[in-house]
């Protein structure tokens, strides 16, 4: 354990006092505030008139002000974090040599490691919690609305389900830094899987979805051409973990969201019937409906983690 | 000298010759009618137009009266009634006034009515009506009488005295919270215009009122016109606690001179109502996806009519399955109370939320809505595979832990 926090602190320091966290901490919190900003703008003129608005404070995080919401920023712009701040971990150190000096001191090679991803963790829950944070002391000035338990429940948890989701990221990079012995290599994988994940998967799932389940075939009954159309694409861009963050996140922050489908089929009884109370969703209900998505992306974190550790650990490093 | 006397009696002879001829001239006419219709000098006679009637219990007696002048000069004749029987009152009279003498010219006759109204239980008989005729001189003198004979009425007509009360409807069937209005004409047949006072008698509690037919106000009095008739309305509204049955309500319409009365028959089928509600008061209950939740209402028959056949009606989402124990409930007995069971099974792709099921429990002239909140949740049974699958990741990487670590 003495070796973790070692390490632990060491890492801590190197992120904290270097300028590319600092860069990349203030373009990331800079664009959240714009986002909230503009959200809270937006949600203060909609509001106007409205008798009792529900869960407003929740808004100001997934409102759509200018051009995106705070919630599809950290989707698209979440993984840059954990990239930056894992892709060089061990491959820079061995470069420069360090970390042969490191494994002489009485410090294990798991210790190495872990204390890296632990650092990396840290510094990812410390920057949402803040940025989090920073909206929410912008709502209150803003909409002078005071969140209630639930919604501080439902922040909470979004946190949780962004730092597994920049957690995997991170992981992701410091497996690649452990591959890749060229610093540039890693970067651009890292890079390159982001961009392949986040913006190709949902490309071509509508591509392949086309293909195999096509919309306005002819000789089909087109609802259900659609609707299967839909689930196809559904189930490929799956694959990707922002699209499962997304969908995890967007229920998790919105109340009334009861469902993290597209699309939903419902006859006009159902309509009405459903529609007959609108009432929000408890927050456990809200979890037990994305309650898949979060499992797999924690697993997947996990699992991405664990093998950087077997290759780290399996790895020769005296070379 | 002598030729003056013949001068003068000449003139003279002359003068009755003008006279005699001036005469003949004169009384030729009646001289010649004389001849054709030997009149008598006076003759008067007096005769009833049907001198027997037959008129119906209860009923006046009005006949035209002939009096006749045959003689060849008017005459004055007093007329009278000399004895009237008992229990009738008679006089003679013209359109407008009782008479007692007329004056008739020579050859001619007039006309006169007997008016005689029987008292009240003047019953069945022969009535003789002496009638004399005598000039004011009292030379001529003429007798007649008008035979009344009166005759059992018929029962439908004994009620009605005067005043003649039909109704179309004269029973009415419905149940006990509903107002039954009657439509009746009521007929004056007096010669009189009068006011009727209206009255009823009805079973006790009873809301009974009179109004005019389509307007909203009640009124105890009606004043109709000599043989004219008028509609009205009797609007009955029957003790809410009324039990189902047969009940007449005698309604009453008399003034000074006459009286009627009509029966009229409200037949109470009974209230019903129907009342649904679960013991609690509870109206929402929560279901999983695809699987069934059951919830108990109860069914009570609030009317004081049995309801038969109750049926259930739900108002549901496509795709869901509402199923009731027992489907049907054949007969229930007014006070009595029947438990149903629900059952509500939402589809497996019912989304997480609260869904309106509102059920109607109907019966056949009687229904219930019922509303209930299905909360829908997502079911955990998965949660338990997630669980299982975090588990076996973290039980992984301690294994790695422990294998590689320390190295």
């Amino acid at each position: 354990m003495q070796g973790i926090s070692a390490v632990y602190r060491k890492e801590m320091a190197d992120h904290f006092s270097s300028f590319r966290f600092v860069i990349l901490f203030a373009l990331i919190a800079m664009v959240s505030v714009i986002t909230s900003y503009m959200a809270g703008i937006t949600l203060k003129e909609s509001l106007e008139g409205v008798a009792k608005p529900q869960f407003v404070f929740l808004m100001l995080f997934n409102t759509t002000g200018a051009m995106f919401s705070m919630v599809q920023f950290v989707a698209f712009f979440g993984p840059l974090i954990g990239i930056v701040l894992g892709f060089d971990t061990i491959n820079r150190e061995r470069a420069e040599g360090t970390l042969i000096k490191i494994l002489t001191q009485p410090i294990f090679r798991d210790a190495v490691i872990n204390g890296k991803f632990l650092a990396g963790v840290t510094t990812i829950t410390i920057m949402l919690v803040s940025i989090v944070l920073i909206i929410s002391g912008l709502g209150l000035i803003l909409l002078g609305v005071v969140p209630g338990a639930e919604e501080i429940w439902r922040l909470l948890l979004y946190i949780v389900i962004s730092v597994f989701y920049i957690s995997f990221w991170l992981g992701l990079s410091i497996l690649f830094s452990i591959f890749f012995r060229s610093i540039a290599t890693s970067a651009l994988a890292s890079v390159a899987l982001w961009i392949f994940l986040s913006f190709f998967v949902s490309l071509g799932a509508s591509v392949l979805a086309d293909m195999v389940a096509p919309a306005n075939a002819p000789g089909v009954d087109s609802t259900e051409a659609i609707v299967k159309n839909i689930r196809v694409k559904e189930g490929i861009s799956l694959s990707s973990p922002m699209s499962l963050y997304t969908k995890a996140s967007a229920t998790v922050i919105d109340p009334m969201r009861k469902t993290t489908e597209a699309l939903v089929l419902m006859g006009p009884m159902e309509k009405i019937s459903a529609g007959r109370f609108q009432n929000p969703l408890p927050i456990g209900q809200s979890v037990l409906v994305v309650y898949p998505y979060i499992i797999v992306l924690i697993a997947l974190t996990l699992v991405c983690f664990a093998i950087s550790y077997l290759v780290f650990m399996l790895q020769e490093i005296r070379t | 000298m002598r030729g003056i006397q013949n001068i003068i009696s000449r003139h003279f002879m002359i003068m009755i010759m003008g006279a005699l001829l001036c005469g003949v001239a004169l009384f030729t006419p009646s001289a010649f009618a004389d001849t054709e219709k030997s009149l008598p000098p006076r003759h008067i006679l007096v005769a009833p137009e049907y001198p027997s009637v037959v008129v119906p219990e209860g009923e006046s007696v009005s006949v035209d009266l002939t009096v006749r002048n045959g003689g060849r000069q008017g005459e004055t004749i007093d007329i009278s009634m000399p004895t009237v029987p008992k229990g009738w009152k008679a006089w003679i009279k013209t359109y407008s006034f009782k008479v007692s003498g007329v004056f008739v010219e020579s050859d001619s006759s007039k006309s006169l009515t007997i008016k005689a109204e029987p008292e009240k239980g003047t019953g069945v008989g022969t009535y003789v009506f002496p009638i004399r005729a005598k000039t004011r001189d009292g030379r001529l003198t003429s007798a007649s009488e008008l035979i009344v004979t009166v005759e059992e009425k018929e029962k439908e007509e004994k009620k009605a005295e005067g005043i003649n009360i039909t109704t179309s409807y004269p029973v009415l069937k419905g149940p006990t919270d509903a107002k039954f209005e009657f439509s009746i004409e009521v007929q004056n047949k007096t010669d009189a215009e009068a006011v009727f006072n209206l009255a009823y008698e009805g079973p006790k509690n009873w809301d009974v009122n009179f109004k005019p037919s389509y307007e909203d106000k009640y009124f105890s009095s009606l004043r109709i016109k000599e043989n004219q008739s008028q509609s009205m309305a009797v609007e009955v509204k029957p003790y809410i606690l009324a039990e189902p049955g047969e009940y007449p309500i005698k309604v009453k319409i008399n003034s000074d001179k006459a009286k009627g009365e009509v029966i009229l028959t409200v037949v109470l089928t009974g209230t019903y109502k129907l009342d649904a509600g679960t013991a609690d008061g509870l109206l929402s209950l929560n279901a999983y996806q695809g699987k069934p939740a059951t919830i108990s209402f109860f069914v009570k028959n609030n009317g004081s009519a049995a309801q038969n056949g109750i049926k259930f009606l739900t108002f549901k989402p496509e795709s869901w399955k509402v199923e009731f124990t027992p489907e049907k409930i054949d007969s229930l007995p007014p006070g009595e109370l029947s438990q149903v069971e629900m059952k509500i099974t939402p589809a497996e792709q019912a989304l997480v939320g609260d869904y309106s099921v509102a059920v109607s429990v109907e019966g056949e002239k009687s229904a219930k809505n019922m509303e209930f909140r299905v909360t829908v949740r997502a079911s955990t049974a998965w949660g338990w595979v997630g669980i299982i699958i975090i588990v076996l990741v973290v039980i992984g990487l301690v294994f790695l832990f422990i294998r590689m670590g320390r190295r």
